[in-house]
């Protein structure tokens, strides 16, 4: 017994340790480089007060298009009765596999200066600003809602109607009375999570922003162009200010966790009119999302879109002489790393905050979630303050750890989830039955968890291919990924090549995806 | 009772307390060879916790257990060759009948072919011969118990626990696992410590009752014993006046069918 305890006092010490390396000291650096004269100088200056204006307009805005969209949408998919569903369902999170700077670049390409439809009909190409940010954010952010809002929908009983019904209630009180308090929580945390995440986000608004700079641009701007830390620090605590709010909400609901036990799912309505609605809805969505893809090909493929449409593959060798394949190469490397190392910490976590009984447990997991708050740019910002001068600075691992941490919660819950779900008893029997925790691990939860694993992959993997928040602040000098280039393409009017970068980004992440669900349909064929 | 000569376990003032709230009080008893000792109390009463300090999942405050003379309070669970079987079968789901009942063998070192004769036999013996190479998602709910029970004797332990194996089971399982369960253990001469809320399971499969309150004990004595002197009117409650209302309820029923 005095052996095992010991062991596992040096996991959970060494998880610490990690964390607090990892998450609390960085941020900490960041909060105390600002100063007194450096907050009065921000706060003063009539360019951030416009960003602050800027960031929660547009923000707000974006927030709420987003929802509605998003809430009708999973309306569609769960509560009207309509084929093509399984096409649509798709094709609603298809943007969750594009750089969020990609979104306001294919609106550029479609809509902007040049663009393909601007062109197409003659028009001015006024996208850039407001409403382009507001399209960009929307794009970028819709996917999570829906999902969100579906999953809500999905686990919703049908029995509370039943009795209603019984009880002749009117279907519009039903709608207040049931369906309200039952999607009130689902909404707020959604609200949260995607203002901030639109917020935080600054790829959208340095694409397509304009003369309207953001907060993040700002932050950008202040850190990353004109190397000015203290004011880059300021608004990275601000942009923090949203984010731990949008924490706490989540942790102080913690029954958001739908269902877990539904008696009677909720039938689809079979309503003509209603299916007819439900189509032109979902097809107008879809449109949108495929719109910008469809452009990219367009102008990879296209000689010069719309002189001379003859096929060609000029642009991608001119984007390969560019060295785009290096930073393919980069971006892959970093993506498996940061799969593997990510998992890894992410799995030991889940199994201390699960499996182990005691107070360490509920820190750790405080602890773990903490992550999510923190938003990209804050966390590469607090990277290169303290790590700065480290042998790990301008090193690949350095970003292996920052998309690691930045990436962690969501596979983290996953984790957890799964975890537990097992009888709490395993490690309790292979104890009496002279089996160790590991051999337990090793033969009995981890063949049991593996699809999780490869969730888990999955997602840091597609994350990291897609991440320009963190990585933006401490590559160069480290190797730089490529989605960085997306910009910088953008910036030196090579189009064709941004687009190229960014199909490459999506196909290889539709990859990773359709070879996570080929795993997923053959352990399902062999249960 | 004269049977019972050495007593196999002997538990000395043994306390343990979470979250200030004391679980055990200074719990005294003896548990004797080849005897079958039901704990029976309500929820909440200790008897869970009881039951994973004497197999070493948790340690107690204060207090000794000490087994066939030697003190075992601090030994690891698998140093105390006990087994112990849980509610919710605690099966690894993702082996077979038969790989459970073998892995700890395999782990502790016994060649394949022999695990295999033992895991074999043991299967055999809770009557699962033609169950094999399922998988326990395949089984029903008592059938799984009795791999669970395979998987633990199939150590051959001089212990068995059980902490409420029954519960999840319905009435008619429970029945003839009942007698199976009696079964067992005259055929391998296993003493075996039951912990239970129910008050029928205990007076049908046991030699002596260990009635618990609060993280004391009430009374520990034959069944027989505690029906004719009930130590106080906890005991009395708590364990006759239910046994007694069932019969009640039994007997209408049967002169209801009569009539």
């Amino acid at each position: 017994m005095k052996k095992l305890f010991s062991s596992r006092h040096i996991l959970q010490a060494s998880i610490c340790a990690f964390l607090i390396f990892a998450v609390l000291l960085p941020i900490i650096s960041m909060l105390t480089q600002i100063t007194g004269d450096g907050l009065n100088e921000v706060f003063t200056s009539p360019q951030f007060s416009s960003a602050v204006v800027n960031s929660v307009t547009t923000g707000l805005t974006a927030t709420v298009i987003s929802l509605t969209l998003a809430m009708l949408a999973a309306w569609c998919m769960e509560r009207i009765s309509m084929k093509l569903k399984a096409i649509f369902s798709v094709l609603f999170i298809v943007p969750m596999l594009l750089p969020s700077i990609s979104h306001a670049f294919g609106l550029v390409s479609l809509l902007g200066t040049n663009g393909l439809i601007t062109n197409l009909l003659g028009m001015s190409g006024g996208i850039y600003g407001f409403w382009g940010i507001v399209a960009g954010a929307v794009l970028y952010s819709f996917p999570v809602a829906f999902l969100m809002f579906s999953s809500i929908l999905r686990y919703e009983d049908a029995l509370p109607y039943e009795a209603a019904k019984v009880l002749g209630i009117p279907g519009k009180r039903q709608f207040l009375d049931i369906t309200l308090p039952y999607l009130k929580k689902t909404i707020i945390s959604a609200f949260f999570s995607v203002f901030t995440m639109i917020i935080t986000d600054y790829g959208i608004p340095l694409m397509i922003g304009g003369k309207v700079t953001t907060l993040s641009v700002l932050m950008y701007n202040k850190a990353v162009a004109m190397i000015d830390y203290d004011a880059g620090s300021i608004i990275g605590a601000i942009l923090l200010v949203p984010a731990v709010i949008a924490f706490f909400v989540d942790l102080l609901n913690p029954e958001n966790a739908q269902n877990s036990f539904v008696s009677k799912p909720i039938e689809p309505a079979k309503k003509r009119s209603l299916e007819v609605l439900g189509y032109v809805f979902c097809a107008v969505v879809s449109l949108c999302i495929l719109a910008p893809i469809a452009s990219f090909l367009i102008m990879v493929f296209e000689t010069k879109y719309p002189i001379d449409p003859t096929f060609t593959l000029y642009h991608i060798e001119k984007t390969i002489n560019r060295g785009a394949d290096g930073y393919l190469l980069n971006s892959l490397l970093y993506s498996v790393l940061v799969a593997v190392f990510g998992t890894l910490v992410a799995f030991v976590c889940a199994y201390l905050t699960t499996r182990m009984q005691g107070r360490f447990g509920k820190v750790l997991h405080l602890f773990s979630i903490t992550s999510m708050a923190i938003p990209g740019i804050v966390l590469g910002l607090s990277y290169l303050l303290f790590f700065n001068g480290t042998p790990i600075y301008g090193t690949i691992w350095i970003i292996v750890l920052v998309n690691s941490i930045h990436f962690f919660a969501s596979p983290y819950l996953m984790m957890r989830n799964t975890l537990e779900k097992m009888n709490p008893n395993l490690e309790a029997v292979g104890q009496s039955l002279g089996v160790g925790r590991l051999h337990i691990i090793w033969d009995v939860i981890l063949p049991k968890v593996k699809l999780t694993v490869f969730e888990m992959l999955v997602y840091f993997f597609v994350n990291s291919m897609m991440t320009i928040s963190a990585v933006s602040f401490l590559a160069p000098p480290a190797p730089k990924p490529l989605a960085l280039m997306i910009n910088q393409f953008e910036a030196q009017r090579l189009m064709e090549s941004a687009a190229f970068v960014s199909l490459v980004i999506f196909f290889a992440n539709i990859l990773v995806k359709v070879v996570m669900q080929l795993i997923r349909k053959f352990s399902a064929d062999e249960e | 009772m004269d049977n019972f000569v050495k007593n196999r376990l002997e538990i000395r003032n043994l306390s343990k307390g979470y979250d200030g709230k004391e679980v055990l009080q200074r719990v005294d008893f003896d548990v004797k060879d080849g005897e079958f000792l039901s704990i029976l109390g309500p929820s909440g009463c200790g008897k869970t916790t009881l039951l994973r300090i004497l197999i070493g999942l948790m340690e107690a405050d204060t207090g000794t257990i000490t087994k066939d003379g030697k003190d075992i309070t601090k030994a690891p669970p698998d140093q105390r060759s006990m087994g112990i079987v849980f509610q919710n079968y605690a099966l690894f789901e993702n082996m077979t009948v038969l790989r459970n009942v073998e892995y700890a063998l395999r782990i502790h070192g016994k060649s394949k072919k022999e695990a295999r004769a033992i895991a074999q036999e043991m299967v055999e013996i809770v009557g699962l011969k033609e169950h094999l190479n399922k998988m326990p998602r395949q089984l029903s709910g008592g059938q799984q118990q009795r791999v669970a029970i395979a998987r633990t004797l199939a150590l051959n332990p001089d212990i068995v626990l059980f902490d409420e194996p029954m519960s999840a089971l319905d009435a008619l399982t429970r029945m003839s696992m009942r007698a199976e369960l009696k079964q067992l253990q005259k055929r391998f001469g296993m003493t075996m410590i039951y912990v239970t809320h129910d008050q029928e399971e205990a007076f049908a499969l046991s030699d002596r009752i260990m009635v618990m309150e609060k993280g004391g004990i009430s009374q520990l004595d034959t069944p027989e014993a505690i029906c004719a002197a009930p130590a106080n009117d906890y005991v009395r409650s708590f364990v006759l006046d239910t046994l007694q209302s069932k019969i009640d309820s039994l007997r209408r029923f049967a002169d209801e069918q009569k009539a």
